[in-house]
């Protein structure tokens, strides 16, 4: 009975497995493609080739956008960890007038859709001229309401009597942040670090917007110069492209999976 | 007060933070950040004219391009020559998104140091970048200089001339043509070297094209993308008006035509093909219509020219190229030119201006025409890279390319076919494609149409009250 | 951001001054700094350019983009009467409670089944964690060619069991689902992570004693694990939401809006009417409506998804 159990959850397990994997996979496999093999609709390739690969990275700088998706998004990653663990402190552990109006006031900016922001954000940063900078991609998203929201969630869930030990044992507000609130909520620290990593790596149309060249620019543009509209696209060189930009982000997740998980894990406990 | 003082690192950390990415940044925009540095001297002393760069003597003019894939791969190979053949201009090229997003972007920056000295807008996009007073018409410069425009395609400028000026340099230029299998079209006894011309011989045709397999269809006999370019371009080769004033050309339009019977007419073929079922829908994505045809899931579509080459170097049958077909109650008037053209932003330095003019020459030789139609199948603006070797070899391999160039070549110059004016062209675009994809759910040609020209309509009379 | 001598002169002043209104608004001050950087941001990027919004909302703007003819309230008036714009809220609706709410049934079942102690199950794991790693563009494209009506893979299986192709994306009637598969595939990594972490939060002892007293597997589900999951799952409820409001990316690769407008999101629709359009009034005036509607949505959920919370 529990052999039969397990082989099930094998099964399961296994079918899942390659339902999500495959449309990777079969992106993997059309990079090798050549034009016409691409429109038989097979799955193999009759033969690897390269072609696709060396087309992708003589039309544009791919190496150096994945660096700059790289800067871009731990830059936001840092910078929003450390501004709303500020305010989800102050939120939570600094008794102050206005505290619950402010916090709303927090939260409403969570439900202000950032394309409506984003031309008078344009005309703001072009202003401060910083077009073309690291400053003009990253800055802009440092404060997230959202952050602030998940921290205090966690920060509330500290015992109260810890608070009051701490305080007890004379320790200054910004050592029981450092020293107890943080890694107490390591969990929420990192869910929020991956969160914010992955959307600013996400990001299209804020990175088009504020730039011109090709000094800051991110990978998700590249891949946007690969396809064409009137002339023909081709696949291969495009599928070649998104692997390329998958694969650093892929083995960064494999390599930072388990810290991630165990982050996601610990928490609580400690 | 130890937290006060803590709480002070933290921000001097924040702030090394930001110091840090500044400083990594300008490391890093060094060869980039040259542009803003001459664009900064030029505020300070465009009188003086010495907007070049001190180290190399030259001056840098940016171009804003749209161009991808293998278009901006032939486009900067061409910057390059410029910036070779010469010791005076460096031109440096910058992808800006698409003609919306680049345009989006141009909005802003128009009329400012900021802005690009050239600006690649789409063909739609011509009556905005006249009335926007962003840009100096390159007519100044022909003017000025003398510069012989006639050995340039006639229908090409006929688009981008507005009151006897022409306005932009035309750039990337194509039409539609028809495309069809030659090998289904013998496989149900129809005659592979002539095509249908009329809509209804298209009917006709596409009925014997149709091949079906149960309740499946396996090839359809005729497809159109879902795209307002060639709508416009069936309309305009009846003779019919887009819009009121001739097409806006004689005055500000201020009112939608195309509902009208030429319109109508081709919405009604749509229709007639759709219920019954020899009409193939693959959408608005230029490339899945072009895997429709080359899979041999429709036999005959409407393409750019500018894709021609590659279908037929793709497509495992013969392909054949006819001229866009007409209604046969009308007589064949041409077609319109679509792409882009090169904008010359005003208000930036002189010498800027005067390096744009220089590349926007060098753009129209012989020799960068010719390579440009040969990477990309966009027409030479120039025809006397016809004769060029390269094109020439291109053509042995594809005789069919002739064709394009022959029905731009007998198109009839005429306000339809010079094509429309109207400053909130994109959108009416738009507004035809979704009448377009409710024709084919079953709505009533006339009223599918009504409403796009209804909304079209009303965008107008919003523009020009919000300009007023 | 404050100047060092700025701080330290405020610090100064903390040390002389040790009574009176300024220690009473000790804490006050200090919540300031702490809520400095946030405010600052706030409101250079996001209060500003919605109050630039909102006022906008009441013109009509120039070829610059300038506001130009003030007209009250007939954007909205207009919006409100606008077949395409209430078509384009119904297909918001409409995507938000397809994806949401099996998004985050799809990725419990997963965390559930990856939760089982098995040989390899760190496979099944990352496996199931990967749709993270891909960027919306890169997945879009990806399976733009899936859907693709001619060569596309699904059609070729679909054929190859005797079924007839589907239009995907090109039957108005599919088209939204077919974003929506897409989406739920992007946020199946992020979620099911998330979901993974906050049951193998749970404490073992729960289990264990409900395990003595003979409770079955969907009793413990029931009684044990989705309650004491409720925190993750309203965090996990709370993002979905808003990114399935605001999605864009997917939208504009896949069908841009088409057809006949059935994918015409409200943010895509905002992005067409700025962008293409270029009439920011009304643009505007959507990015109002939109921001009412998630301002209701979220304090609806607030009001009763948090009561339902339980915390540990």
């Amino acid at each position: 009975m529990r052999w039969v159990k397990k082989g099930l959850v094998y099964i399961i397990l296994s079918i899942a497995a390659l339902l999500i994997f495959f449309p990777i996979l079969y992106a993997f496999l059309i990079s090798f493609m050549t034009g016409g093999e691409l429109l038989q609709g097979n799955i193999f390739p009759e033969r690897f080739h390269l072609e696709n690969y060396q087309k992708a990275f003589d039309r544009l700088p791919l190496a150096h956008y994945l660096l700059n998706s790289l800067i871009i998004s731990l830059s936001v990653m840092l910078g929003q960890l450390v501004v709303s663990a500020m305010a989800a402190y102050a939120f939570v552990f600094i008794p102050f007038k206005g505290r619950t109006l402010l916090f709303f006031i927090f939260i409403s900016t969570m439900m202000i859709p950032w394309e409506a922001t984003m031309i008078p954000n344009f005309m703001t940063i072009q202003k401060l001229d910083w077009i073309n900078t690291y400053q003009g991609l990253t800055v802009p998203f440092f404060a997230i309401a959202f952050g602030t929201f998940l921290l205090r969630q966690h920060f509330k869930t500290i015992p109260k009597e810890l608070h009051e030990a701490s305080e007890v044992a004379g320790l200054s507000k910004f050592r029981f942040f450092i020293k107890v609130v943080l890694p107490y909520c390591k969990t929420s620290l990192v869910t929020l670090g991956a969160y914010g990593f992955l959307t600013t790596w996400n990001m299209y149309l804020w990175p088009l917007l504020a730039t011109n060249n090709d000094s800051v620019r991110t990978v998700q543009i590249g891949l946007k110069q690969l396809q064409t509209q009137e002339m023909a696209t081709e696949w291969g060189v495009v599928m070649a492209g998104v692997i390329v930009v998958i694969i650093p982000t892929l083995i960064l997740l494999f390599l930072g999976q388990k810290q991630l998980q165990k982050g996601l894990a610990q928490g609580a406990l400690k | 007060m130890k937290t006060n003082n803590k709480l002070l690192v933290l921000f001097a950390m924040m702030a090394l933070l930001l110091i840090v990415t500044a400083c990594s940044n300008s490391a890093n925009g060094e060869e980039t950040e040259s542009t803003e540095k001459t664009d900064t001297t030029d505020a300070s002393s465009s009188s003086q004219d010495d907007s070049t760069d001190n180290s190399t003597g030259k001056t840098e003019a940016v171009f804003w391009h749209a161009m991808s894939g293998a278009g901006q791969e032939s486009l900067e190979q061409i910057v390059h020559n410029f910036n070779e053949s010469q010791d005076k201009y460096t031109i440096t090229p910058e992808f800006q998104g698409s003609y919306e997003e680049a345009l989006t972007k141009f909005r802003s920056v128009g009329g400012t140091n900021d802005a690009p000295a050239i600006i690649q807008t789409f063909e739609v996009g011509t009556k905005y970048m006249i009335d926007s007073g962003f840009i100096q018409p390159v007519q100044t410069f022909i003017d000025e200089e003398g510069y012989d425009v006639s050995k340039l395609e006639k229908n090409i400028l006929n688009y981008y001339t507005v009151d006897d000026k022409l306005y932009s340099m035309p750039f990337n230029s194509s039409t539609p043509v028809m495309l069809y299998n030659k090998d289904a079209f013998k496989e149900v006894g129809l005659d592979p070297e002539k095509a249908p011309q009329t809509f209804a011989e298209i009917k006709e045709a596409a009925e014997k094209l149709t091949k079906k397999n149960g309740g499946a269809t396996e090839r359809y006999g005729f497809s159109i993308l879902n795209y307002g370019w060639f709508f416009e371009e069936l309309v305009a080769t009846q003779g019919g008006m887009y819009v009121n004033n001739e097409n806006g050309r004689s005055d500000n339009a201020t009112e939608a035509t195309f509902n009208g019977e030429e319109g109508l007419r081709v919405f009604e073929m749509i229709n007639d093909m759709n219920k019954a079922g020899t009409y193939g829908n693959f959408g608005s994505n230029w490339d899945d219509i072009r895997a429709a045809f080359q899979t041999g899931k429709t036999a005959m579509y409407l393409d750019s020219s500018a894709g021609v080459a590659n279908t037929i170097e793709t497509a495992p049958f013969d392909v054949g190229v006819a001229y866009i077909p007409y209604s046969e109650e009308a007589e064949r008037h041409g077609v319109i030119i679509g792409g882009a053209s090169l904008w010359m932003s005003k208000g930036i330095n002189e010498e800027k201006q005067k390096a744009a003019w220089e590349f926007m020459k060098y753009l129209q030789t012989p020799e960068s025409q010719a390579k440009w139609h040969v990477d990309t199948g966009y027409f030479a603006i120039n025809p006397a890279a016809y004769e060029e070797d390269l094109v020439k070899e291109k053509w042995e391999k594809y005789p069919e390319l002739k064709v394009t160039v022959e029905q731009l070549q007998a198109t009839k110059p005429s306000p339809a076919t010079q094509g429309a004016l109207i400053s909130v062209f994109p959108e009416s675009r738009q507004q035809v494609v979704t009448s377009m994809e409710n024709l084919l759910q079953g709505t009533d040609p006339q009223e599918a149409l009504d409403r796009a020209a209804k909304e079209t309509n009303r965008v107008m009379e919003q523009a020009a009250r919000a300009n007023q | 951001m404050k100047s060092q001598v700025e701080l330290n002169g405020m610090l100064d002043n903390v040390v002389k001054k040790k009574k009176g209104i300024w220690q009473q608004s000790l804490n006050w001050r200090t919540a300031l700094l702490y809520l400095l950087p946030s405010l600052i941001l706030f409101s250079v990027f996001l209060f500003y350019p919605m109050g630039k919004t909102l006022y906008l909302s009441f013109f009509l703007t120039d070829r610059q983009g300038e506001a130009n003819v003030f007209v009250g309230l007939e954007n909205y008036l207009y919006l409100l009467e606008s077949e395409a714009f209430l078509k384009s809220i119904k297909a918001t609706i409409l995507f938000v409670l397809y994806t949401v709410p099996t998004g985050i049934i799809i990725s419990l079942f997963l965390a559930l089944l990856a939760n089982e102690k098995l040989k390899g199950i760190g496979f099944f794991r990352t496996i199931f964690a990967s749709t993270m790693g891909i960027s919306v563009a890169a997945s879009s494209v990806v399976w733009l060619f899936l859907f693709h009506p001619s060569v596309g893979f699904l059609n070729k299986i679909i054929a190859s069991l005797g079924g007839q192709g589907v239009d995907w994306l090109l039957d108005p009637k599919w088209a939204l689902l077919s974003v929506s598969i897409t989406t739920i595939w992007m946020n199946i990594g992020f979620t099911f992570l998330i979901i993974l972490g906050g049951i193998q939060n749970i404490d073992e002892h729960l289990y264990e004693s409900a395990k003595i007293d003979g409770a079955g597997y969907f009793y413990q589900l029931r009684r044990i694990t989705i309650p004491m999951l409720s925190p993750t799952l309203f965090f996990v409820i709370t993002v979905s939401l808003i990114n399935a409001f605001q999605t864009f990316g997917q939208v504009d690769i896949l069908t841009q809006g088409g057809p006949s407008e059935s994918t015409n999101l409200i943010v895509y629709s905002i992005y067409r009417e700025a962008f293409v359009n270029y009439q920011f009034g009304t643009a505007s005036a959507q990015s109002i409506f939109l921001f009412l509607c998630i301002l209701v949505v979220t304090i609806l959920q607030f009001k009763f998804g948090e009561k339902k919370v339980h915390y540990q």
